[in-house]
């Protein structure tokens, strides 16, 4: 209020959100000609769930019947390369992950959860806990299986999402910070301009890319999106030696739970949704993961690090003696209505794009959802089958929002 | 160059990380940025044991000389728990211990 505006900025496309998926929109943009204007909230990139993970490119830790399966592929042969695309090395590697049992509940879990990737043509491998041991002495001796996926990776989010931002600059598009849209200005059901403190920026196409905070931007152009977020805390060790076969280890309680977090669970560990991942950098420092939490508070919480880092232990017994240097959480963006992301356009508001909710997929997914945002602005046919993600899967929950 | 060490090569900064000046002006340079916070993220300067409590200062220096910025347009450093390092054991024991 009394501040005056800049009425005069205008874009082809204005994207919402600074973070990962941002960014790459904002990259794929930029490289067909198109004039991105990104507007962050925050001073920086990559401040929220993009900045607070622990850079997976998982393929099959996942649901064997999930629609986004078939995303994860495609996805990682993109990473292939990417870093040389856009001139960044973000440490993109083919870890490997083995996803542990440690009783007969889990290693029944391992078991199906192989037949549905055998099913569905993904490579994995049942080890036994003493071949496991053999080839990776740090797996501690109660796990009695695990499940070896050769293809998943991981890469460092940061350089990731720097790189994107800063290949998007050089191609022309411009990033303004402590820019919080204030309003969404259409006309006949079209968007016309994004409103800031300091601007008003007339733009054809607008981008929800602001995860965990997307349902904010729905409002201002009337939308529910039925998006909550869903906080993950995480342990980061001192450098160790390197694991010598699997730096990339999950809990089997990973395949079972995902993000769920039951509120009235009996069991406080599945209450605060811990799901053992860890991941060991190259540099040796170790990424201990994770909660499920439901709410906005960045804290960390000492009874739920404290359960992560005793999960952790019966794993990895090494962990033992090994200093925890730091401690944060993020938000991922959670769909809770069915878990999967949101790319589509918006039936009836022309202009609007959403592309949010990747839950703790956003760096698997990001280079493909910034390719699949520009193939829905430039009017293309979607280079995958992408209706599973379409905004119009929730018509019903929206309607009866609004009553 | 207005960096007043800059004749001096591989000036270390960050100990626990063993990144240098000029390490942290080439990413300041590269990847344009002015947030000590955006330094540790793409250099690791600061992300070692003691978490930045010894070189945050001389990044903000660093920082300060390289975009020509006034003391006030920086933003501090992120403060994170825990204050000390911690075995994992202490912190899965700390429901046993009472404490």
């Amino acid at each position: 209020m009394g501040r005056e505006r800049n009425l005069s900025k205008s874009a082809d496309v204005v994207v919402i959100g600074a973070g990962v998926i941002g960014c790459s929109i904002a990259y794929y943009l930029a490289k067909l000609g198109i004039r991105v204007t990104v507007l962050e909230r925050r001073e920086r990139i990559c401040s929220g769930a993009s900045g607070a993970n622990g850079g997976g490119v998982p393929l099959s830790l996942t649901s064997p019947d999930s629609p986004t399966l078939g995303l994860r592929k495609p996805s990682i042969k993109i990473y292939q390369t990417l870093s040389e695309e856009i001139d960044c090395d973000f440490e993109y590697e083919k870890t490997g992950v083995i996803t542990c049992a440690i009783d007969d509940a889990q290693y029944s879990l391992l078991r199906k959860h192989r037949e549905g990737m055998t099913r569905k043509g993904i490579e994995v491998q049942l080890i036994d806990g003493d071949e496991a041991r053999r080839q990776e002495p740090a797996l501690g001796p109660d796990i009695i299986a695990g499940l070896e996926d050769k293809e998943t990776g991981t890469l460092n989010p940061f350089k990731l999402t720097f790189g994107f931002a800063r290949a998007a600059k050089r191609l022309g598009a411009e990033f303004l910070f402590c820019a919080e849209p204030k309003a969404i200005e259409m006309k006949n059901n079209k968007v016309e301009s994004v409103v800031t403190d300091e601007d008003r920026i007339k733009a054809d196409f607008v981008v929800n890319a602001a995860g965990a905070w997307a349902p904010v931007i729905g409002k201002m152009v009337g939308l529910t999106i039925p998006i909550q977020p869903n906080k993950g805390q995480t342990l980061v060790t001192e450098p160790v030696a390197l694991n010598k076969r699997w730096r990339y280890v999950m809990d089997a309680d990973y395949l079972a739970r995902g993000a769920s977090a039951p509120p009235d669970a009996q069991d406080i560990d599945v209450r605060l949704g811990i799901t053992g991942g860890w991941i060991q950098e190259k540099t040796g420092n170790w990424t201990l993961g994770t909660s499920h939490e439901i709410n906005f508070d960045a804290a960390a919480t000492i009874d739920t690090v404290s359960r992560m880092a005793k999960r952790a232990i019966r794993f990895l017994p090494g962990l033992k003696n090994v200093k925890c240097i730091r401690m944060f959480a993020g938000f991922r963006p959670h769909c809770y209505a069915d878990d999967l992301p949101i790319i589509s356009k918006v039936d009836n508001l022309s202009g609007f794009i959403i592309a949010a909710g990747h839950l703790g997929g956003g760096i698997t997914f990001a280079p493909l959802t910034g390719i699949l945002v520009s193939e829905l602005i430039t009017g293309k046919e979607t280079s995958m089958p992408i209706e599973a993600l379409a905004f119009s899967r929730f018509d019903h929950i929206t309607e009866g929002a609004k009553q | 160059m207005s960096s007043k060490t800059s004749h001096i090569r591989d000036n270390v900064v960050c100990r626990c990380e063993e990144i240098t000046e000029q390490e942290i002006q080439r990413a300041i340079k590269e990847f344009d940025l002015s947030i000590v916070d955006d330094v540790k993220r793409l250099t690791r300067a600061g992300m070692g044991l003691c978490q930045g409590r010894v070189c945050y200062r001389l990044v903000e220096r660093i920082l300060l000389e390289e975009k020509r910025l006034r003391t006030n347009e920086l933003l501090p450093p992120s403060r994170r728990p825990p204050t000390r390092p911690i075995k994992i054991q202490t912190l899965a024991g700390w429901e046993e211990s009472g404490t």
